[in-house]
């Protein structure tokens, strides 16, 4: 038999235990309660008859019989609220103000107590029955004595406790319940709406988020956790299937001019034409150039997987920049560019060298294979005013349109007009990756405007934290 | 030149075996970490190759050991594409140069020959002799038919390489990392540049070229 769907959920046990907890102090509690109120109620009522008991034995024990006699016709006569009996040793009534003893089959010495009831006269005339309480014990000489007393005033505020008492059982029970209940249900509800981000993630959904309630409590903890963890892990399942479909993209071309140029070199080779050797070396420069991309996807996979850089020192950066310059140098001499380099001395840096010159490499390629004869590359190395380290590299290139900067940072996108260039579009990708995995970023900006004919150009600039 | 392949990719041992044998090395092939430590430990190896990922005992157990035992045999370390921090491990290990797989069978080649003769050439020399080129590492001149050659301080480091490495295939990747000291892939043609202003200062001129392009390899200094 299954459960409610409530019954089964551990914020609900979890109530029912508690409530069981609570209802067993409670009624140690209630009971502690009844035994100091309702029970000192009747052991004072006790305390009277047997004080009465006591001064009628007293006058038992000076006058005998006869003086007891005469004091009980005194007494019931008087306005004092006892109820005698006397009876000799066979139990024959010899006066009293009650006929009988509610005493039944007394038989020892005693002393035995007796609930009973009295039946009394209102002042409206009308009979009531009253509670009565009385204890009869056999006398020196074997005269039966009992005397009572009408108790019903006390036994009803007992009674009125107890029922108080039962109230207030019933009422802790009712409140825990509901509580337990509206608790387990907020609870449930917290739980159920992570449970069911959890099954919809399962089912393929990976867009599905917790909701966040604002209530800083351990919910609202666990479901930005949740979050956070199901973010990155659309964001990484996002990276590998552009990823994957980057590489499908971009390989698909080399990998099938490679296959048919060695397809039509066998068929030469075969009729003996061509020069196998040669194509040969052009299908190992295809097959190069795949492996270079498919390097380029993998490290930007890998960095961005790693969150941070691996292998992080402490560097001078400054020498990094000038090594970067004095590198590049000749190529922009080469191709007809006017090459600068500003670099303030001494700037140092935590990072991963290698991967921050490549970076920088990637930068300066893209200026030197993007800027026409005559233009001119300035690189910068500096510190910011906040302290932040910044190389960037400022061509007098076409630049990029500010729409597209963004889409340019991403993988194997290459505008329009590059695209009889050379390569595969992953340079600033991977600047990107190498820049976030430093806890920096990449800043593409306008270039100088105007400079011998063409620009406007273009500003890249790589931006690293400052170190602590 | 004996030479040692400690390598469980028996295509990729058994080809980088057959380059090998091509070139005049004797060539020997152990098929995991374990028989290549042993084999290792026989001595008498010129170069060896380690993998860093085998069956048994990998390639960075393989090089501690041999370092920790005092054997000094020059080791080139090879990883899988994209293993950023493989390079760091491996030289750490005691690993003398790294290659990332897969690489062109020239740039194997030329890495194995630097680590073959670099035994030959420990002496410590003042100045460096090729053919007509002279080196004075002293005062930092260089001569070729006893006229002086004004070079750039770069430019000097580069010949100087070249020169420890006359005679030799010497890619633009070793040049990189040896003679500007960094590891990473130049999109471009960077390191060509660089050696067209070597050339045209040592070779413009002069009857012979000494600096040669080798297709599919790199350079090389001739005497």
């Amino acid at each position: 038999m299954r459960l409610p769907r409530l019954l089964r959920t551990t914020p609900f046990r979890l109530t029912l235990l508690f409530l069981a907890l609570f209802a067993a102090a409670a009624s140690a509690f209630l009971g502690y309660i009844y035994v100091a109120t309702a029970g000192e109620v009747n052991r004072r009522a006790q305390a009277e008859i047997s004080r009465e008991f006591e001064s009628l034995e007293a006058a038992y024990r000076q006058g005998g019989v006869d003086a007891l006699n005469q004091t009980i016709v005194e007494r019931a006569t008087s306005e004092r609220p006892f109820l005698y009996f006397l009876a000799d040793k066979d139990g024959k009534r010899i006066s009293g103000s009650i006929e009988e003893s509610p005493v039944s089959g007394f038989t020892g010495d005693g002393p035995e107590w007796a609930s009973f009831k009295v039946t009394e006269t209102d002042l409206d005339g009308a009979e009531v029955k009253a509670a009565a309480r009385g204890v009869q014990q056999r006398l020196d000489n074997g005269e039966i004595l009992f005397v009572g007393a009408d108790v019903d005033a006390s036994e009803a505020y007992v009674r009125k406790i107890v029922r108080a008492l039962w109230g207030a059982g019933a009422l802790v029970i009712l409140l825990g319940m509901a509580g337990g209940v509206l608790i387990s249900r907020n609870v449930s509800r917290s739980m159920q709406g992570l449970v069911d981000v959890v099954n919809a993630v399962r089912g393929g959904d990976l867009h599905a988020r917790a909701r966040v309630r604002g209530t800083r409590d351990e919910y609202d903890e666990l479901a930005e956790g949740l979050n956070d963890m199901l973010d990155r892990i659309e964001r990484l399942m996002g990276g590998l299937r552009h990823a994957g479909d980057a590489i499908a993209h971009d390989l698909r071309s080399p990998l099938t001019r490679l296959r048919a140029r060695m397809e039509v070199a066998l068929i030469d080779a075969e009729n003996g034409k061509g020069d196998p050797v040669a194509a040969l070396e052009t299908a190992l420069q295809d097959a190069d150039g795949v492996l270079k991309t498919f390097n380029a996807v993998l490290a930007i996979a890998r960095l961005q997987a790693a969150g941070s850089a691996p292998d992080q020192r402490q560097f001078d950066a400054s020498e990094l920049a000038g090594d970067m310059a004095e590198l590049y140098e000749l190529s922009c001499e080469d191709k007809g560019l006017d090459f600068k380099a500003e670099i303030v001395p001494a700037l140092t840096i935590k990072g991963n060298r290698e991967f921050l010159a490549q970076a920088l490499a990637n930068i300066l390629d893209n200026a030197i294979k993007y800027t026409p004869e005559g233009g001119a590359i300035m690189l910068r190395a500096r510190r910011t005013s906040s302290g932040e380290l910044e190389f960037s590299v400022t061509d007098t290139g076409p630049g990029v349109p500010e729409a597209d900067r963004a889409r340019v940072v991403q993988r194997f996108v290459r505008l329009e007009n590059s695209r009889s260039e050379p390569g595969a579009g992953l340079g600033l990708s991977l600047v990107s990756a190498v820049a976030t995995s430093h806890g920096g970023r990449l800043e593409l900006a306008e270039g100088p405007g105007e400079y011998n004919g063409m620009g406007p150009g273009l500003r890249v600039a790589l931006v690293l934290p400052r170190v602590e | 030149m004996r030479i040692l392949i400690i390598e469980d990719d028996l295509e990729a041992a058994g080809a980088m075996a057959h380059g090998l044998k091509e070139a005049g090395y004797d060539v020997a092939h152990a098929p995991d970490g374990e028989a290549g430590l042993a084999e290792a430990q026989k001595g008498g190896w010129d170069v060896l190759v380690v993998d860093r990922m085998m069956p048994k005992m990998d390639g960075v157990t393989v090089v501690e050991t041999l370092r920790r035992e005092g054997d000094q045999t020059p080791v080139l370390f090879l990883s899988a594409l994209g293993e950023v921090n493989d390079r760091v491990v491996g030289l750490k290990a005691g690993a003398d140069d790294y290659l990332v797989k897969p690489y062109a069978f020239p740039e194997l080649m030329a890495r194995v020959e630097a680590l073959s003769r670099r035994r030959e050439t420990g002496a410590v020399a003042t100045t460096l002799k090729v053919g007509e080129l002279e080196m004075n590492l002293i005062n930092r001149t260089v001569h070729r038919q006893g006229k002086e050659i004004d070079l750039q301080p770069r430019e000097f480091q580069l010949l100087e390489f070249m020169m420890r490495h006359a005679g030799q295939s010497v890619t633009r990747t070793m040049l990189l990392e040896k003679v500007w000291e960094y590891h990473f892939d130049p999109q471009t043609n960077v390191i060509d540049v660089h050696i067209s202003r070597l050339r045209s200062k040592i070779d413009k001129g002069f009857d012979r070229a000494m600096l040669q392009t080798v297709r599919g390899a790199g350079y090389r200094l001739d005497p």
